[in-house]
């Protein structure tokens, strides 16, 4: 702690040159924040998908077909019952509110089976009750209602883009979980949307939740087996294989995140070494001045990758802080679609400043080791 | 005369230019007794800067021993050399080489960071050090805000706060004007007389030599003459 006024005081030497080096490793992190949230963003359904016992049955071909109404005999019948129970037709609508920036998830689900569902959601009885008895309410997640500043009795109008149908909803009641994300959802009922599209009976997907993990296997085995011959052949996935599935939608994101923070790195390493190495190179003398005042070797090292390493941390203090502040604080989405939340999460935060540990370190070792090791008597002689 | 702080026994150095040999200094036998004030003169590359530099610690001779404050350098590893240069050494260089980012009061201090001082005792051995050199009042003040003699005499300040065994000095008076000049050299007696400091000082002036008890001549890496 005693060097501490000459590391700082020997940082901010080169006050423009500390500014940029430390504006571009804070620009820097702040890229690897936003990328890796966007990665946890895209993995937070899986993990909490992972938690449910919940099964989606959808068309073999994937997404974009439709499963027959048929089919929900077949997954309330005796055989089903004895593996699964709670079987709730479920859409994902696609419908925007006002503004095609505003499209919050909003899913069309069977009122009756939902709640059991879906036993995440604390919705209250009465609320509850209203949902089950009014055909055009909805039930909204407590974000969603704050972020578009909706009220218990409003009226509110979707503008399909998936199907053609502009349902007018009443909120009814607002769910809490613990999830922020799924407070983002929103919940209306299937059978006003089939009324809406002229009883065509649409359905993308079913959902039911296994009584046990072992009926699972058991669930995929019959229900695909049953419809394997017929007109609408279905794959039975868990509700973290059907997140999943998503993901492989966007290709190898991972690795392509994963390319993008090891690129981020290398630039911050570079970038941080040349400040290191031009400073270290205007101070030979200094260096073997301390020298002989008696600084050892490795108290030189110390001290200069220190100075390095408080530019990176205050950097990384700079992009933590300001992440925090537009995503977690301000609420900002780069994409409200995709990301109805954006938050900056403690493992993100955690690794940022991993990066810019290793970074300080990384980039002074050698302009650090070479002022450390060099002779005290040629250090005297240089004339910088 | 009391036992020599310094002594210098058939010390030869030699620095290789690419692989050719250049002999620096040769055969030198010096001593300085505890409480000497001796000057070397010579003539530019005698080798005096190099043989302050062998006594300092911060080069090592080629050949024979260099023995300062009892211990024997060539036998101490790098790491033993700092803590001996930390204990014994006061060092004051002819372009002050201060550290231009901290304040006086910071640049008399460093030695004491490697002490285990407290930060109050640190505090008393620099203004106490500032005060023997007149210059308590511009503490705060950096290099940049100071004369070319008020930083060496901060210079001489950080060169003594740790009470050195030995004063080193390498031309002291060398980039100072004539009022600085005679400043910095009373004040180096005065840490001879009254403070009992043994000083080596290397210099091309007879003026500055002057003020020195004994001056040892230095040619072409030998020493020729004492008087």
């Amino acid at each position: 702690m005693k060097f501490l006024p000459l590391i700082w005081r020997n940082a901010v030497r080169n006050r423009l040159r500390t500014i940029l080096t430390l504006a571009g490793i804070a620009f820097l992190l702040f890229v690897l924040i936003f990328v890796m949230t966007g990665l946890s963003e895209i993995q937070a359904w899986e993990g909490v998908a992972a938690t449910h016992r919940r099964v989606v049955v959808q068309h073999a071909e994937g997404l974009t077909a439709e499963l027959g109404i048929e089919l929900e005999n077949f997954l309330k019948g005796d055989v089903i019952s004895r593996h699964a129970e709670h079987v709730c037709k479920f859409n994902w609508f696609g419908g925007y509110y006002q503004d095609p920036k505003n499209w919050p998830p909003e899913f069309a689900v069977d009122p009756t089976a939902m709640r059991a569902l879906f036993d995440e959601l604390k919705i209250n009885d009465e609320d509850f009750k209203k949902f089950s008895e009014t055909k055009t309410a909805t039930l909204v997640g407590i974000r969603l209602m704050q972020k578009y500043n909706w009220k218990v009795g409003q009226r509110i109008t979707l503008i399909g883009t998936f199907y053609n149908a502009n349902p007018e909803l009443d909120i009814v009641g607002v769910f809490t979980t613990k999830d922020p994300r799924q407070e983002e959802q929103m919940f209306f009922r299937w059978d006003y949307l089939d009324e809406l599209l002229q009883n065509r009976k649409i359905v993308s997907t079913y959902w039911m939740k296994a009584r046990s993990d072992e009926d699972i296997p058991k669930l995929k085995e019959l229900i695909d087996a049953h419809t394997r011959n017929s007109s609408t052949p279905t794959e039975t996935i868990t509700e973290k294989e059907f997140a999943n599935q998503f993901m492989q939608m966007m290709g190898n994101i991972k690795a392509i995140v994963a390319g993008i923070g090891a690129l981020v790195l290398l630039i911050m390493i570079m970038m941080t070494a040349n400040t290191m190495a031009m400073a270290a190179r205007e101070r030979v003398t200094e260096v073997a001045v301390m020298r002989t005042l008696g600084f050892t070797a490795g108290q030189i090292l110390s001290v200069i990758v220190a100075e390095s390493l408080l530019v990176s941390l205050i950097a990384a203090a700079v992009a933590i802080g300001g992440s925090l502040l537009v995503f977690n604080i301000g609420g900002f989405s780069p994409s409200p679609i995709y990301f109805p939340v954006f938050l900056v999460e403690p493992p993100t935060v955690l690794t940022a400043l991993g990066a810019a540990i290793f970074c300080g370190v990384a980039s002074s070792l050698v302009p650090a080791v070479r002022a450390a090791r060099r002779k005290i008597s040629d250090g005297l002689r240089q004339v910088v | 005369m009391a036992g020599p702080v310094v002594r210098v026994q058939n010390v030869s150095k030699t620095y290789y230019r690419d692989e050719t040999p250049v002999p620096v200094l040769e055969a030198i036998d010096l001593e300085v007794a505890e409480g000497e004030f001796v000057a070397l003169m010579g003539p530019s590359g005698s080798g005096k800067s190099t043989l302050l530099n062998l006594i300092a610690g911060i080069d090592r001779a080629s050949s024979g021993r260099v023995e300062v404050a009892g211990s024997e350098l060539s036998t101490l590893s790098e790491h033993a050399l700092a803590t001996f240069r930390s204990r014994h050494i006061g060092f004051i260089f002819q372009l002050y080489n201060l550290i231009p980012v901290l304040t006086a009061y910071e640049n008399v201090e460093l030695p004491l960071l490697l002490t285990p001082l407290s930060k109050s005792d640190r505090g008393k051995h620099v203004m106490m050090a500032l005060d023997v050199v007149g210059l308590a009042d511009r503490k705060d003040h950096t290099p940049r805000q100071l004369s070319g003699g008020q930083e060496q005499r901060v210079a001489i300040a950080r060169a003594i706060v740790t009470d050195p065994t030995l004063l080193l000095a390498d031309e002291p008076t060398g980039d100072l004007d004539k009022k600085s000049e005679e400043e910095v050299l009373t004040l180096l007696k005065r840490l001879n007389t009254e403070f009992k400091k043994a000083i080596v000082m290397v210099t091309h002036d007879p003026k500055a030599a002057a003020c020195a008890a004994r001056t040892v001549m230095l040619e072409k890496g030998t020493l020729v003459g004492k008087s």
